[in-house]
């Protein structure tokens, strides 16, 4: 057990400890400030880093992007803001609980969920991170293919009651991207010309037209209906303490959401965001109270809040060991350990196996550190937030839709991506379609594409390709056996529902 | 707040003996140097900007700033610099030979060769043919054996098509008339990874992504006439004397097409003396890269004598 010496030496490093904390605290601000992402600001702190030991500048990069993960969530309660992609899944109970005042509480929920997630995660990384790279060179583009499709039935739960419009929000998600270029060919689809859609719709200008902005014009709307009566965020007492009570129900869910993202970090390049969508699936179809999870359940947002930080850890393994970044912000790492000299690769764990280790302990230092700062911080700034009245809070939440899909990329594009998506999300709201699967099927579509259409180039467009290997035929088995489920639980409503008359 | 230090005064001596009108290079540069990396932060050229920005200490009395702006195969980034105003502070920094065929197969107005000044090449990026290391194939002669025994077997992989791997192991095929059947992956680390994975026969990949992975994969050719600076120990197709298309990617400095030509050939200076410094090289070789200099003119001849090359090769590609 490497990870002990490396802890012991990590903690009596006063410096090392500072850098930790500080950089806890950096990501939280940057994740909870919707415009800024720890990706990006890892990439202006980089050139700093160069000038620092190894280790000092990997653990201060690395905690950000863990912290700033977590930072996110707190955008999702308070302002219905994705900071981070990965906290979409949040946002969807989240801000229902910090709308009927209980933000301190949802943001407490995600602290404890995210520290049980990351937690998980990395002592999964540590101790299997060379099982973990073994099972990644094991899952080819067939094996990858299936689990995307077993994804996609496992968040099926989140359509909602009509089926129809459900799907149609799902088909549109995968149109939207479509736009770009053919992940095989190279070939421009849909593009009509313009070289700004040759690059395909960004996932942050989308989320944050779909949910914040279609949000403030669904809030606009309906203010204007109700003549006068404004609608204040009133704070109940108990609003921002959090009891055991209440966490009991949560915990099951974030341990369930734990093993979920440990398990999709395992796959390069699936990532948070589908770990937190499927996490939440998943346990909506488990939960006790579906009815009301999208309307303020703790549970849900223990549930993606764990599952996306599990991410972080087991997605270092096939990082470190094979060169293959999960992230962007997993990228810019493998940047910062080449530019200090060190090789990244199969090799690593003889020749860096002390530094490894120490980052590790570093990381685990940093979740304790943000978890802190986390649980006693977020409670007092939910409270200064909700102090603004909504006719302030909701032009600065619409000025930071607009701060933020510009500063992702920089691109003024992206700002006519927001504002049409905008619109869109608002239609959606208005005619009841589900925004949530547009979205996920958008994350999922792009790569079920590549590695379908990979398994075919591979097996000369044979579908048996899917069936030969066994990985693949489980995950499909496991989607088709989910499906089943579904359609059975939904028959049963439609017989319940038809005893009890129009209930 | 200007700085004039000794070195400063050393570099503007340099440009004097470059360019005879040296009044507005000796004014140059007064403000940081904007460098547009047109991919992510972390990739094979990024890692070529950070180490010039580094090693740039003591040569350029300003700052060199690495700005990543990623997007459509690295047309984004081209697309933003063949506008910027042309005062020496905004310059790009590519992988030629991908930017080169981008314009080639796809709709844009940009000329890799006309539409920006050649300031001077850095680095040189090589494709060379791999195995993942329990393959059958032990040379490249089994490779071509076998495709040649059951054509359109081999199925292998590359990291995009129209990228200069595909299009290189596109040359390999046509000119030793072998068929096999591709496989993209996205990107340099995946495509490495599904070799490992033996998702694919044989690959394409870069010749520096061997660097700490020699016990998973084996690499039989790099794609040139000769061997590779710093993977010296892989044979290459020239010494082979199996037939190939010469393209690779040198990474190329350019500016936008109106720079002032004092300031280009100061910056031209600057990046030789730059690239020439040991550190520059230390820092690149745990990528399993190396400085390869080259001047402006020699780095457009190259890349000119590559279009010819690869064009019959992206014909068939789309535009």
């Amino acid at each position: 057990m490497e990870i002990f010496p490396a802890m012991l030496s990590v903690i009596t490093d006063p410096t090392l400890l500072f850098a930790i904390v500080l950089a806890a605290a950096v990501g939280m601000i940057v994740g909870a400030t919707p415009g800024l992402t720890a990706s990006a600001a890892i990439a202006m702190l980089l050139p700093i880093t160069f000038y620092m030991p190894p280790l000092f500048a990997l653990a201060f990069l690395y905690v950000i992007g863990k912290s700033g993960r977590y930072g996110g969530s707190i955008a999702a309660i308070l302002f219905n803001t994705p900071g981070t992609a990965a906290s979409a899944a949040t946002q969807i109970d989240g801000y229902p609980l910090a709308r009927a005042g209980k933000a301190g509480k949802a943001m407490k929920v995600a602290t404890i969920s995210s520290i049980i997630g990351d937690l998980m995660g990395d002592i999964l990384l540590v101790v299997g991170v060379g099982f973990i790279a073994a099972i990644a060179l094991k899952l080819g583009p067939p094996e990858t293919f299936a689990i995307y499709f077993a994804a996609f039935v496992v968040i099926g739960s989140v359509i909602g009651s009509s089926i129809t419009k459900g799907l149609a929000s799902a088909i549109l998600g995968i149109l939207i991207a479509m736009i770009g270029l053919d992940p095989i060919s190279s070939e421009e689809r849909y593009t009509f010309g313009s070289f700004d859609l040759s690059n395909g719709i960004g996932l942050v200008p989308l989320m944050i037209g779909v949910f914040v902005l279609g949000e403030v014009f669904a809030q606009m709307e309906s203010r204007r209906k109700a003549t006068g009566d404004v609608e204040e965020n009133e704070s109940e007492g108990d609003g921002n303490s959090l009891t055991w009570d209440e966490y009991k129900p949560c915990l099951p869910h974030a341990l369930r959401g734990g093993f979920i993202g440990a398990g999709i970090g395992v796959l390069p390049g699936l990532g948070s965001a589908i770990a937190a969508f499927i996490s939440y699936g998943e346990g909506k179809r488990r939960a006790k109270n579906p009815e009301k999870w999208g309307k303020g359940a703790l549970e849900g947002v223990a549930a993606p809040e764990s599952a996306n930080n599990a991410v972080s850890g087991p997605s270092m393994a096939p990082l470190l060991t094979l060169g293959i970044p999960g992230s962007t912000i997993g990228a810019i790492l493998l940047g910062v350990f080449l530019i200090h000299g060190i090789q990244v690769g199969p090799t690593l764990f003889l020749t860096d196996k002390e530094l490894v280790y120490q980052l590790f302990a570093c990381g685990m230092l940093g979740i304790l550190a943000y978890g802190f700062i986390g649980y006693f911080g977020a409670t007092q700034v939910a409270k200064l937030i909700l102090k603004i009245p909504t006719n302030v809070l909701y032009p600065l939440i619409f000025l930071t839709a607009f701060v933020a899909s510009y500063s992702a990329r920089g691109s003024m594009f992206d700002v006519t991506v927001m504002t049409v998506a905008g619109f869109g999300g608002w239609l959606m709201r208005k005619y009841d379609f589900k925004i949530a699967a547009c979205v996920i099927s958008f994350v999922l579509a792009k790569g079920a594409e590549e590695t379908f259409r990979q398994s075919l180039l591979m097996s000369d467009g044979g579908a048996l390709i899917f069936v030969e290997r066994p990985v693949a035929l489980g995950f499909l088995l496991l989607g088709v056996v989910a499906i089943a489920l579904r359609v059975r639980g939904i028959m049963k409503e439609r017989k319940l529902q038809g005893g009890l008359g129009d209930a | 707040m200007k700085r004039r230090t000794l070195i400063g005064a050393v570099v503007a001596t340099i440009a004097l003996t470059v360019s005879a009108t040296a009044s507005l290079a000796a004014d140059w540069p007064k403000r940081p140097i904007n460098l547009v990396v047109p991919y992510k932060a972390g990739g094979g050229t990024d890692a070529y900007a950070r180490a010039i920005s580094a090693a740039a200490e003591g040569v350029l009395d300003v700052p060199v700033v690495v700005v990543n702006k990623p997007g459509s195969g690295g047309l984004n980034g081209a697309n933003s610099v063949v506008g910027a105003r042309p005062d020496g502070y905004t310059m790009m920094m590519t992988s030629g030979g991908s930017f080169l065929l981008s314009t080639m197969t796809r709709d844009t107005k940009i000329d890799a060769l006309e539409s920006f000044q050649f300031v001077a090449q850095v680095g040189q990026l090589r494709t060379s043919l791999m195995v993942p290391k329990d393959s059958p194939f032990q040379s490249v002669q089994d490779v071509i054996d076998a495709a040649k025994a059951n054509p359109g077997s081999l199925r292998w992989a590359h990291s995009g098509r129209g990228g200069f791997h595909h299009v290189g192991g596109l040359g390999f095929l046509a000119n030793n008339d072998i068929e096999a059947q591709d496989v993209p992956f996205k990107g340099g680390g995946p495509t490495r990874a599904a070799l490992i994975g033996s998702q694919a026969d044989f690959g394409f990949l870069g010749v520096q992504q061997l660097a700490g992975f020699e016990e998973q994969l084996r690499a039989l050719a790099v794609n040139s006439q000769d061997r590779d600076t710093i993977m010296k120990d892989v044979p290459a197709f020239g010494e082979l004397g199996i037939p190939f298309a010469a393209v690779s990617s040198p990474v190329i400095v350019f500016a936008p097409k109106d720079t002032p030509a004092e300031v280009v050939a100061a910056m031209e200076a600057a990046l030789a003396e730059i690239s020439a410094k040991p550190e520059f090289a230390e820092l690149l070789a745990s990528r399993g890269t190396g400085p390869v200099y080259q001047n402006g003119a020699d780095a457009k001849a190259g890349l000119t004598a590559m279009k010819a090359d690869a064009a019959p090769l992206v014909e068939g590609l789309s535009k």
